[in-house]
């Protein structure tokens, strides 16, 4: 009796407790619930106000509702050549245009892109830097075709003819438009080498070239040839060194017109050979090419001071590496640094071109019309030339040439003329694939883990594992 | 029929898990479900597959275990653990939770200074450490060991993995050394008392009585910086990216080069289902064969 009465107590003085503590709580969910309505409150103003400037925009510009056209770009030099396009376009067009700026270098860039592909929240229009990766992203449903539109525009007639060809892919469709050229040699210090007494003729052949890389160790000590070498270079490890020796090579194209790759040919294993033999002789360096951002002390620091003597590079390394925009330049850049072509195997030489600014259309663009005015507007003159001034790469077009900003670029304009004349690699669906290939093998090859028949093997895995056996030839 | 008090509390109960449970849900297992089912498909992130992926059943793993890269992120992973958080964050975090746990002057400000370095947001740490390590002679640490006559030396590049472990020891000791405090402080004083009285030197004082006392809040720390070491992505990203020729490498940068770099979603998936294993084995080791709670 007596504890079911203090049971009873304690009940009364728990519930009397949970009655106040319920006040409490009442109290405190009020004051929670004021809260809320007052952030909401500050949200819908805040929402209100950006619309009604947003929208005072759009009115002060046509009168009447205009489009926004998003276009994504990286690398504050292309952000700063496209910004200076922005208002004559938006005039031209009547559009309102977005520039959202992605993060830099290219593969994180590309990464943040393409994942923003996938989820097909991707801006309207954007630029890739490699042909490579154009195939694959058409595979992937991407991108607009823009065929119909680029035939019809007034530009189409000016376009080098190298670049209409690599702007087609195997299907006949245009689906995204190489704005600008890159035009890719060997560039060596002619200055020192002139200096040194050693020849500055253009090698004969690939002999030739692993000669003089080691009569440049041999006679200054310097580290003779540098090709991008590595899977930190990234897509460059293909783009910029392994591809220019395709062409000299006995396997001088990768692709065939059946959609398979040619891996396993002699050619492939041959230029693994010419990478082993510049990394086993050190005559190239290797330790910065395992770092994060690997171009930077080899191309920014070791060639202008004169520690590397010879590079795989383009037309931006007279601009954007060594010249005017560098803020490491070689004097007299034109003059100190000479280019050869590079030159084949067993002879004969080639210079690459390939697609660099290569504007493309989002396929779920909620404004894939206008945005294709929008790309055909970015490959006019004048914004190519803008992109040449800052980053060094050509226009893609003849009539450049007559442009008088283009002209003051004393060391694009002789380029531009001979664009024509150079070698292309034929794209095609899986190239990435086989850029990332390229980048694995020649790790293991600068990382002195196998010689040029496994460089080829790891390739040749890799590119199978990811794109069947049937792929690769 | 109307529920009871005690069944009305519970159900509240369980009504206040609820918010939890949906974000556990929708952002840990329906993604961690995703990532298990992409394991098991070629998909990718660009190229046909990315439109198209299609299940390829074990190839992904059939892969997984033959490719060096992906062994060697997992000692690098080891040695990153077991150097940073088992040992590096576990010694000092303890050691200065002791030493602060004593009445000493300015104790606030060292208590500061060691919680400090958690307060830095993980790029920027990893920013200012590349400033302190970087090679050339302007180099924060060239410049002081340029003071004892060596030369600039480029720390990164030529110790990669220790100097990672050192960033992240630094980072980490704040969090071991709170957590070793809640333990200190719930060690009845009278222990120690005893143990004084008793004629205990403090060599055994700590480790007849702090450290097995202490063995709960060992093992919790244990559990959860493993767990979160494992994970740590983005200070090696911004420190080394996993270089050089995949030095620092850690798991956390091999599933992103894999997935974000090489674009292959499927196989990124992979090494990340592997390593939820790993994390889960590591923890059942933790909490059940040692038989501890937490």
């Amino acid at each position: 009796m007596t504890s079911k009465k203090l049971t009873c107590n304690a009940r009364t003085v728990l519930d009397f407790r949970l009655q106040a503590r319920g006040s409490e709580m009442k109290a405190t969910v009020l004051r929670a619930g004021v809260t809320l309505a007052i952030i909401a409150g500050a949200i819908a103003a805040a929402v209100v106000i950006s619309r009604a400037v947003v929208g005072s925009r759009i009115v002060a510009n046509s009168g009447a509702s205009v489009e926004t056209i998003r276009i994504a770009e990286h690398r504050q030099p292309r952000i700063d050549a496209l910004n200076k396009s922005v208002p004559r376009i938006e005039k031209q067009l009547g559009v309102i245009i977005e520039v959202v700026e992605y993060p830099s270098p290219e593969k994180d860039y590309l990464s943040k892109l393409l994942t923003e592909l996938g989820a097909g929240n991707a801006p309207d229009l954007f630029t890739t830097n490699y042909d490579s990766d154009v195939s694959d992203m058409v595979s992937a449903g991407y991108l607009a075709p823009i065929t119909a539109e680029v035939k019809a525009w007034d530009g189409y007639d000016q376009l080098f003819d190298v670049a209409k060809k690599l702007s087609t892919s195997a299907d006949g469709q245009i689906y995204a438009l190489d704005s600008m050229l890159l035009v890719e040699q060997i560039y060596f210090r002619r200055d020192l080498l002139d200096k040194a007494g050693i020849s500055t003729a253009q090698p004969a052949n690939w002999k030739d070239l692993l000669d003089r890389a080691r009569e440049i160790k041999a006679k200054t000590g310097k580290y003779g040839l540098l090709l991008p070498a590595g899977i930190s270079w990234g897509s460059g490890a293909f783009s910029e060194g392994f591809a220019l020796f395709v062409p000299g090579s006995k396997t001088p194209q990768i692709a065939n017109d059946d959609g398979t790759l040619n891996l396993n040919g002699e050619g492939v294993r041959d230029i693994f050979r010419l990478y082993k033999s510049l990394i086993d002789e050190d005559l190239m360096p290797i330790k910065p090419l395992l770092g994060p951002e690997p171009w930077v002390i080899p191309k920014y620091v070791m060639f202008p001071a004169g520690d590397l003597m010879a590079t795989t590079c383009g037309t931006w390394c007279y601009i954007y590496d060594w010249g005017k925009a560098s803020k490491n330049p070689v004097p007299d850049v034109t003059k100190n640094v000479g280019t050869w072509a590079v030159p084949g195997m067993v002879g004969g030489s080639s210079v690459k071109i390939s697609g660099s600014n290569i504007w493309a259309v989002n396929a779920k663009s909620a404004h894939v019309g206008l945005t294709k005015k929008v790309l055909l507007a970015l490959c006019s003159v004048d914004a190519t030339v803008a992109y040449a001034q800052v980053i060094g790469n050509v226009p893609a077009r003849k009539d450049a040439a007559d442009n008088k900003d283009f002209q003051a670029l004393t060391e694009l304009v002789p380029v531009l003329k001979n664009v024509e004349n150079g070698t292309f690699l034929k794209s095609a669906p899986g190239f990435s694939v086989v850029s990332e290939g390229v980048a694995r093998a020649t790790e293991a090859l600068l990382r002195k883990q196998t010689d040029a028949s496994g460089a080829q093997a790891i390739l040749v895995k890799y590119v199978k594992d990811l794109l069947g056996d049937n792929v690769v030839n | 029929m109307a529920m009871t008090y005690e069944t009305r509390m519970a159900w509240q109960n369980r009504m206040l898990l609820v918010p939890a449970l949906v974000l556990l849900v929708c952002f840990i297992l329906i993604p961690a479900g995703a990532a298990i089912y992409i394991s098991f498909t070629n998909d990718a992130l660009n190229g046909f597959a990315a439109s198209h992926p299609q299940l390829v059943g074990l190839k992904n793993y059939v892969r997984l275990f033959s490719d060096e890269g992906f062994w060697n992120s997992l000692i690098v992973t080891f040695f990153f653990v077991f150097g940073s958080s088992i040992v590096g964050q576990f010694v000092l975090g303890l050691a200065s939770a002791m030493a602060l746990n004593r009445p000493i002057a300015f104790r606030p400000i060292f208590n500061a200074a060691i919680l400090l370095p958690n307060a830095v947001p993980e790029v920027v740490a990893g920013f200012i450490w590349i400033s302190m390590l970087a090679g050339g002679k302007y180099s924060t640490l060239s410049r002081i060991v340029g003071l004892l006559g060596f030369a600039p030396h480029d720390w990164l590049e030529s110790t990669p993995l220790l100097m990672i472990i050192v960033v992240n020891t630094w980072r980490g000791i704040a969090f071991a050394m709170i957590l070793m405090t809640s333990g200190l402080s719930a060690v009845p004083g009278e222990v120690y008392e005893a143990a004084r009285m008793d004629g205990a030197t403090p060599r055994q004082i700590f480790w007849r009585i702090t450290l097995p006392l202490l063995r709960p809040t060992i093992f919790l720390y244990m559990l959860v910086s493993t767990a979160g070491t494992i994970a740590i992505f983005g200070l090696i990203y911004t420190l080394t990216r996993g270089g050089p020729g995949g030095a620092t490498e850690i798991i956390g940068i091999y599933i992103y080069n894999q997935s974000f770099i090489a674009y292959q979603l499927g196989y990124g998936s992979a090494v990340a289902v592997i390593v939820l294993g790993v994390s889960i084995a590591i923890g059942a080791i933790y909490v059940r064969v040692l038989k501890v709670q937490v």
